[in-house]
């Protein structure tokens, strides 16, 4: 989808569609979620199947619906593709698990993955993210979106337990969840692409567990360490950490390409906030949360009404779908002036929504801003400038706002 | 991904003892057998051999315990991607054969 959005228009809300795929691939979502935040802060739509949903798009409304489990359940699923099923992962898979459980589990296997925790692999980090910018100095053009999708499994492969050779398959099947209609990615119908993805993913996971059973003796890894916990008291189920071990690798692979490919590109369009950055680097913090603001590579996320509930002006009856816009809460103008200006100085940039809100907040967020803080340091230090070599071309999807493609040419820094 | 099912035999077995028959007297086709193994697993659910494994409310998880049976009891490894795509017992049914063939 466009991050700068284009002129203002008129939107029908009774007729608007949010799950038409065309709005993301080659429209302009932005100026429908401003009139919504304005007109409609509660919206309902039906789908043409029967189906129907609500939707929030003010960033306070936003924080309620992911932040209250008490109000709205994670238990039947929270990811849009599977409106209306009930999650068959419900209380097994973390991000589909309320409280009291969810504090439990999440409690132990988030212990590996504080600020703190990750700090230790800052400097792998810097060498994987060098060695990933080189071939972009060439002075061939480099197309940014597609590379960029290979690089958390460089990033974070090691620190996960998952060997190299696996990653570009294991990259490719976690693009086909989150877009399931991507002629890219797609393999027979949308159902057929997301069944696949699934099974083959969990199906790695559990075959991973069973060699690590039998070969004995840990790695310190992420994956073994989901082996080891135990919450509660008795240790993880199979099929948890199957499901969980999954979770990890569609959170670690899906999101952090997005967020580089949009920032990068807003980058491009703005060579005086490239400018600045490049002249001082202690903005670079601030450049990233801008830039998750900006990209909100999580467009929503969705959880379910438990009763009756007033929000936005009005009532979600009582099992009712509710999607929660992070994309649009991070451009609502009550909380950040001038939403649609990209700003590397914005004073409360911090505040930004991508990583989700509540207890179901990205339990890898403090990894990816390691991550993307080292990939900005890089590039500003060897980039002398970047141009746009072609067209960018945006992810079909309605679940993770991405690129597929951007051609960039970039120039070397000579520096003193 | 491979696109020929891989097969592995268990001593002993011999297809003619797979072979059900039904109260008609009929030899059961293959694809009959798939759609009973099917229906086992969406529960309270008739499974006609053409029907449409999504439409059903299949899922991975439910896939997973299929393609299990399916190597435990017919010796055939599926292949993940031809099971989904093939989407009815009687495709699924041929998939079978043709694993069974290529030994």
């Amino acid at each position: 989808m466009r991050l700068t959005p284009g002129p203002g228009r008129d939107v029908d809300l009774d007729t608007v569609d949010l799950f038409d795929l065309d709005l993301y691939t080659s429209g302009d979502p932005h100026p429908v979620w401003d009139v919504m935040r304005a007109k409609a802060p509660l919206h309902r739509q039906v789908l043409a199947d029967g189906r129907e949903f609500w939707s929030v798009t003010r960033y306070e409304d936003v924080c309620r619906v992911l932040g209250d489990h008490r109000e709205f359940t994670s238990e039947r699923g929270t990811v849009v593709t599977h409106l209306g099923e009930d999650d068959v992962a419900a209380g097994k898979l973390l991000t589909s698990t309320d409280p009291p459980r969810h504090t439990e589990v999440r409690r132990p296997v988030g212990s590996k993955l504080t600020a703190r925790a990750v700090r230790s692999w800052e400097d792998s980090i810097r060498r994987s993210i060098v060695r990933f910018l080189e071939p972009a100095l060439d002075g061939d053009t480099f197309d940014l979106a597609e590379r960029a999708l290979l690089l958390p499994a460089i990033v974070t492969g090691p620190l996960l337990g998952i060997p190299e050779k696996d990653w570009e398959e294991l990259v490719e099947l976690t693009a086909m969840v989150t877009a399931p209609s991507d002629p890219h990615f797609q393999q027979g119908s949308e159902a057929a692409t997301l069944a696949i993805s699934h099974h083959e993913l969990v199906t790695y996971v559990t075959d991973w567990v069973k060699r690590r059973r039998a070969s004995g003796g840990g790695d310190d890894s992420l994956l073994d360490h989901l082996m080891s916990v135990r919450p509660g008291g008795a240790p993880l189920t199979d099929e948890e950490i199957a499901l969980d071990g999954y979770s990890i690798l569609l959170g670690a692979n899906v999101t952090t390409p997005h967020t580089v490919a949009g920032t990068v590109q807003a980058l491009i369009e703005r060579p005086e906030q490239f400018e600045k950055a490049q002249a001082d680097p202690s903005l670079i913090p601030n450049l990233v949360e801008e830039g998750l603001r900006w990209s909100s590579a999580a467009c929503n996320f969705m959880r379910y009404a438990v009763d009756d509930v007033s929000i936005g002006g009005g009532t979600i009856p009582a099992r009712g779908a509710v999607v929660a816009w992070i994309g649009s809460a991070n451009r609502d103008a009550s909380q950040f002036p001038d939403p649609h200006t990209f700003d590397i100085t914005r004073a409360n940039a911090k505040r930004q929504v991508a990583f989700g809100f509540g207890p179901h907040f990205c339990i890898g967020a403090p990894l990816a801003r390691l991550t993307l803080r080292v990939f900005f340091e890089e590039l500003l230090q060897r980039f002398a400038s970047i141009d746009l070599a072609g067209e960018p071309q945006h992810l079909r999807s309605y679940f993770i706002a991405g690129m597929t493609h951007l051609p960039i040419v970039a120039q070397k820094r000579h520096t003193p | 991904m491979e696109s020929l099912p891989q097969v592995h035999r268990r001593g002993g077995q011999d297809e003619a003892s797979e072979r059900q028959v039904a109260p008609s007297g009929e030899p059961v086709s293959l694809a009959q057998e798939i759609s009973a193994l099917w229906g086992e697993h969406f529960t309270g659910r008739e499974v006609g051999s053409e029907d449409d494994f999504f439409a059903l409310g299949g899922n991975s998880l439910i896939g997973i315990k299929i393609i299990e049976r399916v190597s435990q009891k017919y010796g055939v490894q599926l292949s993940v991607r031809d099971f989904y795509l093939a989407q009815t017992p009687t495709r699924v049914a041929e998939l079978i054969e043709q694993g069974r063939a290529a030994t």
